[in-house]
């Protein structure tokens, strides 16, 4: 599940995923970072997430270039540990702020 | 739908009740059949005429219940509907109707409206029936053919990724696909001079997407290593070539190993693989190779780069790899997480045939019968790594003319060239046009390469191989070879080729000069050929392969007459 929410005073998106965040989220997700105007910036919560897979990585890199690719900014709060070694392992620290 | 005209039999020994339901069904507008008894309507029952049956209960020769068996035998999957005519309302009769099949009853005496509305009823069932039964086959029909082209996709799929070395004895793999397709890819080549090319991949994603950019991958890793280009820049251009095609949502996590066996080293590069394990002979723990680059596909190629980790190694190390297909696992809770059944491995306490271990802890927790990701494991046995570059030519040996061939050429590279291009692939190109130097390209690319090497290293960027002896200093040689490198502002290196080749037999002489000091000649001695020494042996391999070999002006150039 992804709940949005935009931050109007920073004219942030914050979307929060729940759950298996996996291919099941591919729409879903796309859906969601689409309705923004490219160049916005995100925050995209995983603390509820218990799964991540290589689709929705492939998904964060989607929503990287929405935002704006090297000149955009998306950071990534949250992750557990399992998230997080899974993002590291694909050296993700590198392209996306983590919080 | 109520327009829908069936094509209906009625069977009642009753001639009066049988004609009165023939008009009134004739004036709904359906099509009426007759039988006189049961056995009467089960001859005359056609499946693929008749599509709805009404019989009377008490029949002579054979009674409603059984006619409606026998008519369900004959329609077999057909889904034709029963509907029984009975004055009586007994409800153990009628409880015996719908043991048999029946889908209603209409009573007698005949109501109009109550069997018209039954009708109707009835035909909106056929209808629907009859359009899943068409959607069903059509769907099987698609399936079929979705299997049998990507059964066909899948052979050219692995002739393509599986055409390689993976046989050697060196190497262990398994392969586990969780669709027909798997996006796990495994490839091997032997390097023309000697070693080999290993590279473990993990597309993004299970099935036909995700095996599809493995196409390009093989493509430029056996190609580009059969020309001899080395893993920093087959790396970038994989890279590249991915990045270019695949879908910004799409990419391949991978390790690269190269393996040296002339020089006893190995080049790790694992890019979003869970960490690559490394055991060495004499140490408990195994050393870890985490994944230090992005994935291939990510970056443009301004931005790739290429973290390599450099080891020796010793008889009796090991390394494996795997894709996360082996470091997750499912729980009973059908929540994925880190597959705990791992930890003996990372614990050290497999000390030898790690690949059988991994082999079957993956058989004993059943993660090979229910997989929910692509699985891929590789064990090199670097005992095993063996020289594999002369075997590997041999299967391509083909029967081609001898013609002669006479040409010489000069390649000079000045500080700038020297930084940036490799020249080696360019020259192998050119000299493997002669049908004998192509049989012998791995010697050739070895000779090539052990004096470019020697030129650049010694020659232009003044580095000590006594660095080499230790594990360290290794590393540092390497690492300073690299940076002196990219400030290099002068010097120069020329290549002098001529190749004379006859109907039978023939010459290459190679001359390698330096813009280098050059060295002390007299201490070498070409006959020092010595496996445990990781330095100093190229000299010696030179001289083992060469016809003649000589040094002048102080070691600053070298000439070497290669015959066959």
């Amino acid at each position: 599940m992804i709940i949005n929410q935009f931050d109007d005073a920073k004219s942030i998106a914050m979307l929060t995923i729940k759950g298996r965040f996996d291919y099941s989220c591919q729409q879903e997700f796309r859906e969601c970072f689409g309705q923004y105007s490219k160049g916005t910036e995100f925050v995209i919560d995983l603390t509820e997430v218990s799964y991540i897979d290589s689709s929705a990585l492939g998904m964060l890199l989607l929503l990287r270039d929405h935002a704006g690719g090297d000149g955009g900014k998306v950071t990534i709060q949250g992750a557990s540990d399992f998230v997080s070694s899974a993002l590291k392992m694909a050296r993700f620290e590198r392209l996306f702020t983590f919080h | 739908m109520k327009d829908q005209k069936l094509k209906i039999l009625v069977a009642d020994d009753n001639p009066s009740d049988r004609m009165l339901l023939e008009t009134m069904l004739g004036q709904l507008g359906h099509l009426v059949a007759t039988a006189v008894d049961g056995q009467d309507a089960v001859d005359k029952f056609d499946p693929n005429t008749i599509q709805l049956v009404c019989l009377d209960i008490k029949m002579p020769r054979k009674d409603g219940w059984e006619a409606a068996l026998e008519i369900q035998n004959i329609a077999q999957e057909k889904m034709i509907p029963i509907v029984f005519l009975s004055g009586v309302s007994d409800p153990e009769v009628l409880q015996k109707c719908l043991e048999v099949g029946a889908t209603d009853f209409i009573s007698k005496p005949y109501n109009p409206t109550l069997v018209s509305a039954k009708l109707n009823a009835i035909a909106r069932l056929l209808v629907m029936q009859n359009m899943l039964s068409e959607q069903r086959d059509e769907l099987s029909l698609l399936n079929q053919q979705m299997v049998h082209d990507q059964e066909v996709a899948k052979l050219v799929y692995e002739r393509i990724t599986h055409s390689n070395c993976l046989s050697d004895p060196a190497l262990r793999t398994l392969h586990h696909g969780s669709h027909i397709f798997n996006g796990d890819v495994i490839l091997a080549a032997y390097k023309p001079n000697g070693g080999m090319h290993v590279l473990l991949g993990d597309f993004t994603g299970h099935g036909l997407s995700a095996a599809i950019g493995a196409l390009p991958l093989a493509d430029i890793f056996f190609e580009w290593t059969e020309k001899g280009f080395v893993m920093r820049q087959i790396l970038p251009e994989i890279n590249k070539r991915l990045h270019n095609i695949l879908p910004p949502n799409m990419f391949c996590a991978a390790a690269f190993i190269d393996i040296n066996a002339h020089n006893r080293t190995i080049a790790v590069w694992n890019a979003g693989l869970p960490d690559l394990l490394y055991f060495s002979a004499d140490e408990k723990l195994p050393r870890m190779i985490r994944s230090d680059s992005l994935p291939l596909g990510i970056l443009n190629e301004h931005e790739f780069e290429a973290n390599i980790e450099l080891l020796t190694y010793e008889s009796g190390d090991y390394l494996v790899a795997f894709t996360d297909g082996v470091y997750e696992a499912r729980t009973k809770e059908n929540k994925i997480q880190y597959n705990s059944a791992l930890d003996p491995l990372y614990a050290g306490e497999v000390s030898t045939q790690q690949f059988e271990w991994l082999e079957k802890m993956l058989h004993d927790e059943g993660i090979l019968k229910n997989p929910h990701d692509d699985i891929s494991v590789l064990g090199i046995n670097l005992s095993l790594a063996q020289d594999g570059s002369l075997q590997s030519k041999s299967a391509n040996l083909e029967k081609r003319l001898d013609a002669p061939a006479d040409f010489a050429f000069s390649y000079e590279l000045n500080a700038e060239s020297l930084k940036n291009t490799d020249p080696l692939p360019y020259l192998l190109q050119i000299l493997t046009t002669v049908p004998e130097l192509s049989k012998r390209s791995s010697e050739v690319f070895m000779i090539l390469s052990e004096m470019y090497s020697n030129a650049l290293e010694h020659g232009i960027l003044k580095l000590d191989s006594k660095l080499k002896t230790t594990v360290e200093g290794f590393a540092e040689y390497y690492s300073s070879r690299e940076s002196k490198l990219q400030q290099l502002t002068e010097g120069w290196l020329k290549i002098d080729v001529k190749v004379s080749a006859m109907n039978q037999g023939g010459c290459l002489c190679l001359t390698m000069s330096d813009s280098g000091d050059g060295y002390d000649i007299s201490v070498i001695d070409f006959d020092d050929f010595d496996h445990e020494r990781p330095f100093n042996r190229g000299l010696s391999l030179i001289h083992q392969m060469c016809k003649s070999v000589e040094l002048s002006e102080n070691g600053s150039k070298i000439s070497v007459q290669y015959c066959w």
